[in-house]
């Protein structure tokens, strides 16, 4: 079969991605450490400031990730076809009927999946749903570094409540996001293996290999 | 002020230098400069006294007797010279039928000039009938009464969020005044008790300047609620470097470490408890060794608890009672869902193998 070269993601999408992970990841780290630091000081007049130190870690990549989240956001309405949102949430009939056909395909049951130049529609719902946790993460982290600001008091207060209702929302929306890092990752390789489109190196690229004239890949390999 | 608290408060001659030093003690409560003081003795020691009516309700009268202890101004100096106490169950000589009719003169008397100031909780659940005073319930008693006053001081967390009554299930449905009272000014003194401070700093503001101060979007006012406790911590430096008290009693505990892994919710409570500290021996629950268990918040008996523990439990839905904490219900999730990663991945190797099997089986047919 004859493949041919096309680009899926634009250079922002990528940045996107990769400022979105790495922050995650560097925000589990030091959330976990906040939450029930585990290293303590021995001594005291020692030159260690870990809390302070931890928590500085964990604002910086919070900025970096409201950032990354606003890219995403701008992205939905006026990323590439790919990108934005009519190109893979469930809201047209080809997405709805898409979710489906994935759905089947990550089932074994068909060879043939739902593949297409941009996020298959089942990844793209989930993706949405991830966006909707990480704005409510935005929001509830916010309003526990700003405690006293009146506009993040009245926000997370409608959405959440007190600040130790906050706190536990924040904590619990963590773990959403170590779950889907682990079957995002588990799809993306699965992937990968089935059908040979570069899903892996189209985040590091932007391209994807397709059956040259035709938008999805074919039949599993 | 004397050690011996009863005679002291309820002795009414007080000195003008105690009465100033109380009035610039509420003055720096507030944040006022110095030159509002004046104006504040001049409020504070006019003739005109304003009208109270404390109405008890769903309560232990724990705010009561900590605004006993109360030192600037003391109870005597509040009841006598700046407020006029008019209805106070438990402070009042009059008892029975005689303590109503007071009740009922001085609202008569006073319609839209009173203070009244709540403590405890209203159950509202059918019809009010979980709290009844001289054979009316709580509700109809606040339904009368708050609507005719100038303003309503809800104290305590019981009288400003429910309290421990409207912690989960809430059997009597209990409310805060602000569920109740819409169309008088509220202004909500919470915690378990309150500082007396806070009280008597609110009165005072509004004695001087015929308004309440500044609240926050609880309805509390922000020069005592408008920080956190962890914010104004004493031991917020070991917070920051690191050192915790691991268990109660241990090493760490000893030297005065952070309680923040045992518990302490300073963090997300927002009050002035180690700013003023209580009852003129400078102590407050962490200077003593213990967390804070957030008494100021809203709904502190569910969002706070376990005191011991960081954050609270998780309610498995459905299944009624069980509670476990959010790390043991995240991890099994994290593991079923590793599980069926690992049961996916799995199927797809097996099924490549049988695939493979046919392919060799036909190729050797061929």
């Amino acid at each position: 079969m004859l493949y041919e070269r096309k680009t899926a993601w634009g250079f922002l999408f990528r940045l996107y991605h990769w400022s979105f992970a790495l922050s995650i990841l560097a925000l589990a780290v030091t959330g976990f450490y906040i939450h029930d630091p585990w290293i303590s000081t021995a001594n005291e007049g020692s030159g260690s400031f870990p809390m302070a130190d931890w928590r500085y870690c964990h604002f910086i990549a919070g900025y970096v990730f409201t950032a990354a989240v606003l890219v995403r956001l701008y992205l939905l309405v006026f990323g590439n076809r790919e990108e934005s949102f009519l190109g893979f949430a469930p809201v047209t009939g080809r997405n709805i009927k898409n979710v489906f056909t994935t759905l089947a395909y990550y089932l074994y049951l068909t060879d043939r999946g739902g593949h297409r130049l941009g996020h298959n529609a089942l990844a793209g719902t989930f993706y949405l749903f991830t966006l909707l946790f990480a704005v409510l993460q935005m929001i509830s982290g916010f309003s526990l570094l700003y405690p006293e600001s009146g506009f993040w008091q009245t926000v997370a207060g409608k959405i959440f409540g007190v600040q130790q209702e906050i706190r536990f929302y924040h904590f619990v929306f963590m773990w959403y996001f170590m779950i889907f890092a682990l079957v995002h990752v588990y799809i993306v390789v699965w992937n990968d293996v089935w059908s040979p489109e570069g899903l892996i190196s189209s985040i590091f690229t932007g391209d994807k290999f397709l059956p040259k004239g035709q938008e999805g890949a074919g039949k599993r390999a | 002020m004397s050690r011996n608290v009863c005679v002291s408060c309820l002795d009414p001659r007080l000195s003008r230098r105690g009465f100033l030093k109380g009035c610039a003690m509420a003055a720096a409560a507030l944040g006022l400069s110095d030159s509002m003081v004046p104006r504040m003795v001049e409020a504070a020691s006019s003739p005109a006294r304003p009208p109270v009516v404390w109405l008890h309700f769903q309560e232990c009268t724990g705010c009561t007797e900590s605004l006993l202890r109360a030192s600037h101004p003391d109870i005597g100096r509040l009841i006598l010279d700046l407020i006029s106490l008019d209805y106070h169950e438990t402070v009042m000589a009059a008892a029975g039928k005689q303590a109503e009719e007071v009740l009922h003169e001085t609202v008569s008397k006073h319609a839209g000039k009173f203070i009244c100031v709540v403590e405890g909780g209203i159950p509202t659940k059918d019809g009010g009938v979980y709290c009844k005073i001289a054979g009316r319930t709580a509700l109809e008693i606040l339904k009368e009464v708050a609507p005719q006053s100038a303003a309503v001081i809800a104290i305590g967390t019981c009288a400003t969020f429910g309290g421990i009554q409207a912690a989960y299930p809430n059997p009597t449905g209990a409310v805060g005044v602000r569920d109740l009272v819409h169309d008088r000014p509220v202004v909500n003194i919470s915690g378990c008790p309150p500082n007396p401070i806070s009280f008597l700093g609110t009165v005072l503001h509004y004695l001087t300047f015929n308004r309440f101060p500044e609240l926050d979007g609880l309805g509390r006012p922000l020069f005592a609620y408008g920080r956190r406790n962890h914010d104004q911590c004493e031991r917020r430096a070991h917070f920051d470097e690191g050192r915790y008290v691991e268990q109660f009693g241990d090493s760490g505990h000893l030297k005065g470490y952070c309680l923040y892994k045992v518990g302490c919710k300073g963090p997300g409570t927002f009050a002035n408890c180690p700013a003023v500290r209580f009852n003129d021996v400078d102590v407050w629950p962490v200077s003593a060794g213990h967390g804070c268990v957030g008494c100021t918040e809203p709904g502190f008996w569910d969002t706070m608890t376990p005191f011991y523990e960081r954050l609270p439990g998780v309610r498995i839905p459905g299944d009624e009672g069980i509670i476990t904490k959010a790390e043991d219900v995240g991890l099994k999730v994290l593991g079923v869902a590793a599980a069926a990663v690992g049961i996916h991945a799995a199927v797809g190797a097996g099924k490549r193998l049988v695939a493979g099997k046919k392919q060799e089986k036909a190729d050797q047919k061929e």
